[in-house]
Order: C-alpha cells, then sequence, then structure tokens
C-alpha cells in the first residue's frame, strides 16, 4: 500500500482475521510458539525482575521472570491455559531480555503472551481493547490528521476534547499531542525529487574511486518521522547523501512496535509484511536498511524473526542498523564531528537520555562518544532509568502515574544537567522528556546535520 | 478374635495404600505401616504413566486388558491426579512393520481404543516429533501423580478410621503357635505425624492379618517368618526434563526396548527407561551411561531433547515376581502380573498374605483382589467400593475458575494449585493471611504449603511430594528456605534446620545426574546462593541453634543510615579498605 491509498478502512472494534493463534495447527514448522523451551535457559537468578522499571514502581507487577519464563514453564498448549492479565501491565521496554545473562527469549515470551492475552481473553468491545486498538495504530490515526495537522494539533491539545478522551477512552489530559507537520516527510521527499534527486547528491559527495554499492542505504523512517518530527528524516537524508550514501525511501508501513506493546500481533503482521517485502528486495540488491527511531530498528532487528515466519526476515534483521549506529560503523564520522564546531541553534549543553530499545542494541553510549569532541556544544548523559512511557504505555490514563513515577529519575537528572534541551534517539522518550520538564527535544541526526551539512 | 478384625499392612507403596483403602471402606479395623514416606519405594519413583494396556497389547494381554479396564476407573476415581493426555505408539522408518500391525490388533483384541494416524498428523499432534516418522497408533494412555494419588488413598483410609504411620519400619514378625500374630516395629520419632527429634520407639502391634505389600521388600519381610518369597528387583532410570516437549505419551512402536517412552508429567516429561536385574533394590549402582542412553535414544523420536534442559534423574526397583519354576534369564521377559502369596496355602504359615509384582496402574484392582482374600478368611462378605467412590479431591470439581477473584492468585499459580487440590482447593487455598507463592517454579503457595505441613508433620520431603515444591527447574535452590520457614511456629528453629537439610540432601541427590548445560549452571548459582547468604559451605553453628537474641534490632535512627558518616554507603567498610 502507498500512503496515497486510505488506511481507515480498519475498525478497530473488529478483530483482523487471520489464522487463529494456534500452535499446535500450525505446521510443519511450528515451534516458534511453543515458548516452553525457552524456560530452559533461566536459572532464576532474578536479574530482569530487578532492571524492570514497571516492577520497580508498581508492587502488582509479578516481573518479567513470573511474566517470561515461569509463566511460559506452567503453561501447556494444548489445554485452555489463561495469560495472567499481569502481561498488560508490561510496558515492553524490553530491559529484562537485555539484562537476562542466560539467554532467555523474554521479549519473545511477554510479545507472544501479550499477542494471546488480546487475542483469547480481552473483550474485543471493550474501551480499553478500541483504546489500545488506536494508540497501537498510531500511524492511521496519524494518517487523518495529516490531512488537516493544524486543526488536528490543535483539536487533539483542546482541553475539553481532552477531558472527554481521558473520561471516555482513557488517554490522560495531561499529556499534550504531538504536533502534526504541516508537510509530511514522505511529501518533502516526493517534491525534493526522490531518490533519483539523492542518487544525484550523494555522487557528488562521494570520492570518485568509491564503489557506488557501498553507498546504498534504504531508509526506515516510521511514522513519527513521517508525520511529527519531519526534521528528523530530513537531517537523516542530508547527513547521509552528505557522506556520499543514495538513500532510497522504499513501502513501508508501521514497524509494530505499538502492536506488539498492546498485544495486536495480527495487525503488526499485517505491517511487517510489507515492511519485510520491499525491504528484502532491496537488501538483496545490496541496500542495508536504516532506521532513525531505535525501536523500529528493534522491531525489524529483534522482534519481527522472533515472532513471524515472513520471506527474507532474517535478511533484513541482519542489515538493519540504526542510522547513527551505521555511520559510526561505515564512516569516518568521528573525526568529521571532532573538527567540526556547531553554532547557532542547536550551539547547546544537551541532556541525553538513552532509550530502552536502544539499550537493547547495545547503543547506549554512542551519542555521548560521539558528541564528546564536538565543539559548541555539551552533552550529559541522564543515567540508565527509562523513561516511563514506553511508547503507547504512557498514553494510557490507568498507567500515567506509573509512567510518570518511572521518568521520575530522568527528569531529575535532567533538570540537574547543565542545559535546557534534550536529546534522544526514540520519538516517545522525547515526549516524555518534553512532558517532563518543558525542555525541546533533539535527535542525533539533527545535530550530525547542524555539524557537517551546509545550511 | 475381635468382632472388627484388626488388619495390619505393611507397605506404604501404592499396593499398600490401595489395600489399606479398601479394607477401611470393608469396615476392617486397618493399620498401615511405612518405613518412610508414602512413596518411598518404587511408587515414589516410577514413570508416571496411567497404561492404556498398549504397551503390553502383544507380548501381555491380560496385563492389558487389566489396565484399561482400571485406566478407566481411575479417570473416574482419581480424576484430579490424572491427566488424559493420551497416548501413540510412534513408528520411525526403520521399526518392524508386522509389529506395528501386531499392536494394533492386540489392542483391538484387549479392547483398548486404538487408531492408526499418518506422520504428519502426528505431527500435528506433536510438534515436536522427528519429521521423519512413518505413522502412528493413537491410544488413551494418560500421566498420573503417583505421589498425590498415594496420599489420596492414604486420607480416604483415614476417614474411614484407618492408622496410617510412616517412618515406621517393621522390624520383625511376631510368630506365635506357627502362626503370624502382628509385628514389632520401629517408630523414627513416635506415633503420628513425624516431627524431627522427637523420640522414637519400638512398638510391638498385633493383629488379626498382616498383609506384605512391600514391592521389592517383600523377601525381607518373608525372611522374618522363613518363608521364601522370590522377588527379583528390576532397575530403570528415569531422566526428567526441565519442560515437558510433548504433551501427549510417546512410545517407540516397537518390540521390549530401553529409552521407548516419555511421559508428560505436570510441568516436566520424564524419558524412561531400562531394565536391569539388581541384588539389592536399596543399594544398586546409577550410572550415567544409562542418563546418556535415555537422550540418545529418545531424541530419535523428538530431536530436540539432544538441546534440552533435564533437572535430575533417578532410578526405580520394579518388584518382579515369577513362579520358581519359570526361570526368565531376562527380566525383560518376567511377567508384569501380579501374585497373591497364601502363606498358609503355600508355607504352611497362616495369618499372612504377601502380594508382589504388578503395576502401578492397576494398584486398585490388586487392592480388591487382596481384600476380598483377607475377607474370605473371616467369612465376611462385604462389596468393594474403591472402584466407585472417588478419593478425597476428585469429588466434582472444575479447574476452570477465575483465580484472582477467587483466591487471589495469578492465573497460571491459580490453575496449577487448583489441579494438584482439586476439590480440596477452596478448603485449601480460601485463607485469611497473605498468600505469597513458595515455590515459583511450581506455582505453589503458602497455603497448600501449611495444608501439607498439616498433614505431615515436619518433614518437608513429605510438603515437597504433596504439593511439587521444590520439584521445579530451581531444584529447591529458591525455596528450600522459604519452605523450613513455613514450619517456623508450629516447630522449633532446630527442627526446621533439620527438615531442611534433608529436603536439600533429597533434591542433590537427583541432580547429580544432571550435572552439565544448563542444569549445571543452576547447580553452581545454587551453591554460590547457599554458601553466601546460608553459610552452607562452611558452617560453623551446624548442629547448634542460633542465639538470634544475641542480635540487635536495629536502630530506630534512620538518619544515622547511608548518609551518615560511620557507615559507606557502597557497603565497604567505613574507612576506605
Ligand atoms: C522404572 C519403573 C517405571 C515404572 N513405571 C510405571 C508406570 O509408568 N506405570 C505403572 O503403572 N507402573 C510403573 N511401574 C511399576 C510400579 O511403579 C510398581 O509396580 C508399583 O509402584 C509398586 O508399588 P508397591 O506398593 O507394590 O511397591 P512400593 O512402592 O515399593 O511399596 C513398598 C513399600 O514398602 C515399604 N517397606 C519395605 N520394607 C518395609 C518395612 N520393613 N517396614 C515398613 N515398610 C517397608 C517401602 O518403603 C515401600 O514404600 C514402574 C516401575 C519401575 C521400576
Ligand atoms: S519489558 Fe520492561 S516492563 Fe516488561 S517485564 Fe520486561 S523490563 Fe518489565
Ligand atoms: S534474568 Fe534470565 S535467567 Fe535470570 S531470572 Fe530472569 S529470565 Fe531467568
Amino acid at each position: 500500500m502507498s500512503d496515497a491509498e486510505d488506511p481507515t478502512t480498519f475498525s478497530p472494534a473488529e478483530p483482523t482475521t487471520g489464522e487463529e493463534f494456534e500452535p499446535v495447527e500450525v505446521f510443519p514448522d511450528n515451534d516458534d510458539f511453543d515458548l516452553r523451551p525457552g524456560a530452559d535457559n533461566c536459572y532464576k537468578c532474578s536479574t530482569c525482575d530487578t532492571n524492570c522499571p514497571v516492577a520497580e514502581v508498581d508492587d502488582d507487577f509479578p516481573g518479567p521472570k513470573f511474566q517470561g519464563p515461569e509463566q511460559w514453564r506452567l503453561t501447556q498448549t494444548d489445554d485452555d491455559y489463561e495469560i495472567d492479565d499481569s502481561i498488560t501491565s508490561c510496558s515492553n521496554c524490553l530491559r529484562c531480555d537485555n539484562a537476562c545473562p542466560s539467554g532467555v527469549p523474554l521479549s519473545q515470551m511477554h510479545n507472544t503472551a501479550r499477542g494471546r492475552y488480546v487475542d483469547e481473553q480481552m473483550s474485543k468491545l471493550s474501551v480499553e481493547y478500541i483504546r489500545n486498538r488506536i494508540l497501537a495504530n498510531y500511524r492511521t490515526s496519524a494518517w487523518l490528521a495529516s490531512k488537516v495537522p493544524r486543526l488536528s494539533t490543535f483539536v487533539m491539545n483542546n482541553s475539553a476534547v481532552r477531558w472527554v478522551m481521558d473520561k471516555t477512552m482513557g488517554i490522560p489530559k495531561e499529556r499534550d499531542f504531538p504536533a502534526f507537520a504541516t508537510e509530511t516527510f514522505q511529501e518533502w521527499w516526493a517534491k525534493r525529487g526522490g531518490a533519483d534527486e539523492s542518487r544525484r547528491r550523494a555522487r557528488q559527495n562521494r570520492p570518485d574511486d568509491a564503489d557506488p554499492s557501498d553507498y546504498k542505504v534504504a531508509y526506515f523512517h516510521g511514522c513519527y518521522s513521517n508525520y511529527n518530527t519531519t526534521q528528523v528524516g530530513k537531517a537523516m537524508v542530508r547527513v547521509y547523501e552528505e557522506l556520499g550514501f543514495e538513500v532510497v525511501v522504499p513501502e513501508q508501513k508501521c514497524s509494530g512496535t505499538p502492536m506488539f506493546a498492546n498485544g495486536m500481533l495480527d495487525d503488526a503482521e499485517r505491517h511487517a509484511k510489507v515492511n519485510v517485502s520491499s525491504m528484502s528486495d532491496l537488501v538483496e540488491q545490496g541496500y542495508d536498511a536504516i532506521a532513525s527511531c531505535t525501536s523500529c530498528s528493534m522491531a525489524l532487528r529483534q522482534e519481527y524473526p522472533e515472532l513471524f515466519d515472513i520471506d527474507g526476515i532474517e535478511k533484513v534483521s541482519e542489515n538493519t542498523y540504526d542510522s547513527v549506529e551505521y555511520l559510526r560503523i561505515h564512516t569516518d564520522i568521528a573525526d568529521r564531528l571532532s573538527e567540526a564546531t556547531v553554532e547557532g541553534d542547536l550551539a547547546e549543553e544537551f541532556a541525553y537520555h538513552a532509550p530502552c530499545h536502544g539499550r537493547n542494541q547495545g547503543l547506549e553510549r554512542q551519542a555521548v562518544e560521539l558528541f564528546a569532541e564536538l565543539d559548541g556544544v555539551g552533552i550529559e548523559d541522564v543515567g540508565d532509568s527509562c523513561s516511563g512511557i514506553s511508547g503507547t504505555y504512557g498514553w494510557k490514563s490507568e498507567k500515567y502515574e506509573i509512567s510518570m513515577e518511572i521518568g521520575q529519575p530522568m527528569f531529575d537528572h535532567m533538570e540537574d544537567s547543565a542545559g535546557e534541551t534534550g536529546m534522544t534517539e526514540c520519538p516517545t522518550c522525547a515526549m516524555q522528556m518534553e512532558h517532563g520538564t518543558g525542555y525541546d527535544v533533539r535527535h542525533p541526526l539533527e545535530l550530525i546535520e547542524a555539524a557537517i551539512v551546509e545550511a | 478374635m475381635a468382632a472388627t478384625p484388626h488388619v495390619l499392612v505393611i507397605g506404604g507403596g501404592s499396593t499398600g495404600v490401595g489395600i489399606a483403602r479398601d479394607l477401611a471402606m470393608r469396615e476392617f479395623d486397618v493399620t498401615l505401616l511405612e518405613q518412610g514416606n508414602l512413596t518411598h519405594g518404587t511408587t515414589g519413583r516410577m514413570h508416571g504413566l496411567l497404561h492404556s494396556g498398549g504397551r503390553y497389547a502383544v507380548a501381555d494381554q491380560a496385563s492389558a486388558t487389566e489396565c484399561i479396564e482400571e485406566n478407566r476407573v481411575l479417570r473416574d476415581i482419581a480424576s484430579h491426579c490424572v491427566e488424559m493426555t493420551g497416548g501413540l505408539f510412534v513408528k520411525r522408518p526403520e521399526d518392524d512393520e508386522s509389529y506395528f500391525q501386531d499392536k494394533l490388533s492386540g489392542c483391538e483384541e484387549c479392547g483398548i481404543p486404538a487408531e492408526v494416524v499418518s506422520g504428519r498428523e502426528a505431527r500435528q499432534m506433536e510438534p515436536h516429533l522427528a519429521t521423519d516418522i512413518d505413522k502412528a497408533i493413537t491410544v488413551p494412555d494418560g500421566a498420573v501423580d503417583p505421589f498425590r494419588l498415594v496420599v489420596a488413598n492414604a486420607a480416604s483410609a483415614q476417614e474411614h478410621g484407618a492408622r496410617v504411620e510412616t517412618h515406621s519400619k517393621v522390624r520383625d514378625l511376631l510368630v506365635e503357635d506357627g502362626e503370624v500374630v502382628g509385628v514389632e516395629v520401629e517408630h523414627d520419632s513416635g506415633p503420628g505425624l513425624r516431627v524431627h527429634g522427637v523420640e522414637g520407639g519400638r512398638e510391638e502391634i498385633r493383629a488379626d492379618y498382616v498383609v506384605n505389600a512391600t514391592g521389592a521388600w517383600a523377601g525381607r519381610i518373608g525372611d522374618m517368618a522363613g518363608v521364601d518369597i522370590e522377588v527379583r528387583p528390576s532397575k530403570g532410570v528415569m531422566t526428567i526434563m526441565n519442560v515437558r516437549q510433548v504433551d501427549t505419551v510417546i512410545n517407540r512402536c516397537r518390540p521390549k526396548g530401553d529409552a521407548d517412552i516419555i511421559v508428560p508429567h505436570e510441568t516436566t516429561a520424564i524419558l524412561g527407561t531400562t531394565d536391569e536385574e539388581v541384588a539389592d533394590p536399596e543399594d544398586y549402582p546409577e550410572e550415567q551411561w544409562e542418563v546418556d542412553m535415555m537422550i540418545d535414544t529418545l531424541k530419535e523420536l523428538v530431536p530436540m531433547l539432544e538441546e534440552a534442559r533435564t533437572i535430575r534423574s533417578f532410578w526405580g526397583v520394579r518388584p518382579l515376581y515369577e513362579p520358581p519354576d519359570v526361570g526368565s534369564e531376562d527380566p525383560t521377559d518376567i511377567t508384569r502380573d501380579f501374585f497373591l502369596l497364601d502363606h498358609e496355602e503355600r508355607d504352611g504359615l497362616p495369618g499372612m498374605t504377601s502380594i508382589v509384582g504388578g503395576k502401578f496402574t492397576t494398584y486398585r484392582m490388586m487392592g480388591e483382589q487382596i481384600a476380598d482374600h483377607v475377607c474370605n478368611q473371616f467369612g465376611i462378605d462385604r462389596a468393594c467400593r474403591t472402584a466407585d467412590v472417588p478419593l478425597p479431591g476428585s469429588e466434582d470439581f472444575s479447574v476452570l475458575r477465575d483465580y484472582m477473584d477467587e483466591f487471589g492468585l495469578r492465573s497460571p499459580i491459580g490453575r496449577r494449585s487448583v489441579e494438584r487440590l482439586g476439590s480440596r482447593a477452596d478448603e485449601v487455598l480460601q485463607t485469611a493471611g497473605p498468600n505469597p507463592t513458595v515455590c515459583e517454579c511450581e506455582g505453589v503457595t503458602r497455603a497448600e504449603v501449611q495444608d501439607a505441613i498439616a498433614q505431615s508433620g515436619s518433614d518437608l520431603n513429605a510438603v515437597r511430594i504433596r504439593t511439587r515444591a521444590s520439584m521445579g527447574n530451581c531444584q529447591g535452590g529458591f525455596c528450600s528456605h522459604r519452605l523450613a520457614s513455613e514450619l517456623h511456629g508450629e516447630y522449633e528453629e532446630p527442627i526446621a534446620r533439620r527438615a531442611w537439610d534433608e529436603l536439600l540432601q533429597e533434591r542433590w541427590k537427583g541432580q547429580r545426574h544432571a550435572l552439565w548445560g544448563q542444569q549445571l549452571s543452576q547447580a553452581a548459582l545454587n551453591y554460590a546462593l547457599h554458601a553466601t547468604t546460608q553459610n552452607r559451605d562452611h558452617d560453623p553453628a551446624d548442629g547448634e541453634s542460633l542465639d538470634f537474641s544475641a542480635f540487635d534490632s536495629g536502630t530506630d535512627d534512620r538518619t544515622t543510615g547511608a548518609a551518615g558518616t560511620d557507615v559507606a554507603a557502597d557497603g565497604g567498610h567505613a574507612d576506605g579498605y
């Protein structure tokens, strides 16, 4: 589906069809959903529990060890075993997955359990389900809103409207809806000349002896850079072109992150199929997949192959990178930055928060290391706590307080840091940072752009 | 002779409790004596297969027919001990086709519902089966929890007035005028519930009749009165996997052989087994090659077993018996049938009958025959009711409940608890006080542990077999101390310590045979944890109580906490070394 098509044929109250999730019926290679063997790796050390930000503030939440290996081990597949409803309190930050010293597939376990819970145990007519479905399908709402961006931004943040939403849908009135861009990233990209223009610009910036096949990337912009923070998408394109890379923007849908987090695996799989299909074609042609949102790269890299069986999924997973990570691996960006100076708008002290999904990919130090030598700016890590929003989690009234409590240490550290500008790779963490401190929050790509791309 | 004859049953395995329950229900005055815990013998060391009879359908059709009959009865009267998993006889390409056909027709002849399914269909039922299997036969095999079943039988016997003594070893038979008139028994800790440290003692118990149901030990009881009982104990190994790789009983469809069955059991799967004659039912070698053979052979049926985690292995001895004139060379040729040896007829020693051989699955039928026999001795005509009256816990119940609302339990924990407790769930789980999970691996809560303690005294192994606490993947690493502290209140600290040590010993025993891969890291972690937090690597306080009153209760003045100058916030010494 291209973006010109109408995705609103989807009805939030109607479960998407698709095969019943019934492991014994999938054939022949269906072991992916019997996760009991995954419990073999757990030796009960509880490291996961001590790393879970939700368990830390919510005494009713039993924690990842129960939620993952213990629950799966106690489950029987041939039976009407129920998933405990506490799975809906897990924010899917996946800190536990990262913390486990023993390779227990916690993210797969949580995602699958949540999917099963929503499929089999949650009323499809409940306000909670409908609300979650709307939050999970942010792309659909954003698509609509982007048609009338100014009006949407205004209406969504009108206090009367927000009061009604809180009461009827459980969307906390405290939160500000993100502003919608007047021109989406895709509109900008098309207007600018698309891939042809990008090839032209990249070629200009490439050394003559460079092998063009090493300079091809496919950009997975995700929903947020498309509809809201288009400046991040634009920065990605400009920075990569500056470094000689041709960018293509393949057909794409939501990465699925909000859908995993809400247990809507069918929705996520439909979107994943489109993403994998277009990305795998490009990967075959030698492109690497680049995402500027760490949850998107996490989805493509880890969650897709854990949860779905789609042609080409492994290949896409192996060739997906975070946008900053890729530059650090394949270019001399560190040298470029150590020679550069930033002036103007972005000559700031940044309070940097590493998003959980970035941590899971081992990226928590990348921004701090990269910008340490950059003149004109300062950067300070605000610690290893979770921001607490975890995508759609903090967008639920019943989770709002917990979400803010989890975020408190981060807010405190931001307040303590030198500057008044935040930085992170994750768009929803950015929302939370802004919400808790009132700081303006930027993406590392924006700062790289300011440092190396001539305005 | 008293108006109500007093019958003494020796042996607290399935056979003994089955007999005790039957006799008690027929209004005999019954005493049951067991040297260890209930299920201390073979019954606590078996495979947990509720036979459909399929395994005997070719070679031993009499046994097969008994099995299917009793299989149906137990589903009814012991529903909370039985899980009807169904079973498959799986044929691999190299297995003999004519045997497959024999199995099928054998099942039909014995009235065992059996159907052929293709390899593809079999794998749809059990996805982890090898992809190259040919086909399979479905049979109504099931899984049965021997501990729960035996405890329920004993409880029912007690409800009908029986006296049940565990940790009470029969030392001698009392023979007067050429007739068995009772036993001399040695109690480990005084009569009634076992309490560590309570002075035991010898007791003479007189009875009108003695039933020897000591399985593999039957010959020793016989020796006490100078009669010869030719039990031929044969050992078999079983290896427990951490999770269920299959939810159906998987049998290899070929003539008798080692390592040919996988039984799903509660949260685990049990691989088995071997068949090798041993001299002494209590002292025989447990060898690693036996364990290796289980995995290496059974992975032909379920390949993922090769990589899967085992948590322990254990051995049991079959109480095989054959009449002296048969003389089989190979123990696998010995019949699985049971024999009732009336020592009056056989050896001219009135007052005692022994029952030997048989299977767990047919325990009730064995009990019925013995009870009939005892009735005959006294000219009493009372009908057997054990096939009709459900065991305590197996009265009408449903496992599907709102666990959170009813018991305040997380769904999988509530589910497992109710499955274990059956119709006793409400009585046990509805508690006023807080009900934390004590054993996380198996989902056992304080309420269930307390219920078991009330049944069995200060013996944590008895709590274990009742609840499954400490039988999961940590093998007691994370819950033994919690279980021990559950004894507190009722029992003093030294008693709790002894019970705790015993439990850890028992848990370690089986784990020794699983020390590679994941269970090795588990054992290493358990060791580190127990050594550093319980001083188990070096215990100068061993055997003596700690003087807890010597510890102060801390200071109320919170301000001198981490911020104070005398405390290092990093946990190190205050002055920096
Ligand atoms: C490896 C293996 C696997 C098996 N698998 C299955 C299966 O899957 N399904 C099935 O149906 N059957 C199975 N069996 C057979 C079954 O386990 C036995 O037939 C049955 O448990 C025997 O029970 P029992 O009560 O006769 O003997 P036991 O359970 O051995 O009971 C005898 C009891 O007598 C006690 N005792 C001995 N001496 C004294 C004394 N002096 N004083 C007091 N008490 C004493 C012992 O401590 C013991 O508890 C298996 C057997 C083995 C060995
Ligand atoms: S994903 Fe995050 S919130 Fe969920 S259990 Fe793991 S650490 Fe806790
Ligand atoms: S961190 Fe891993 S091994 Fe430790 S308890 Fe959690 S899942 Fe188990």
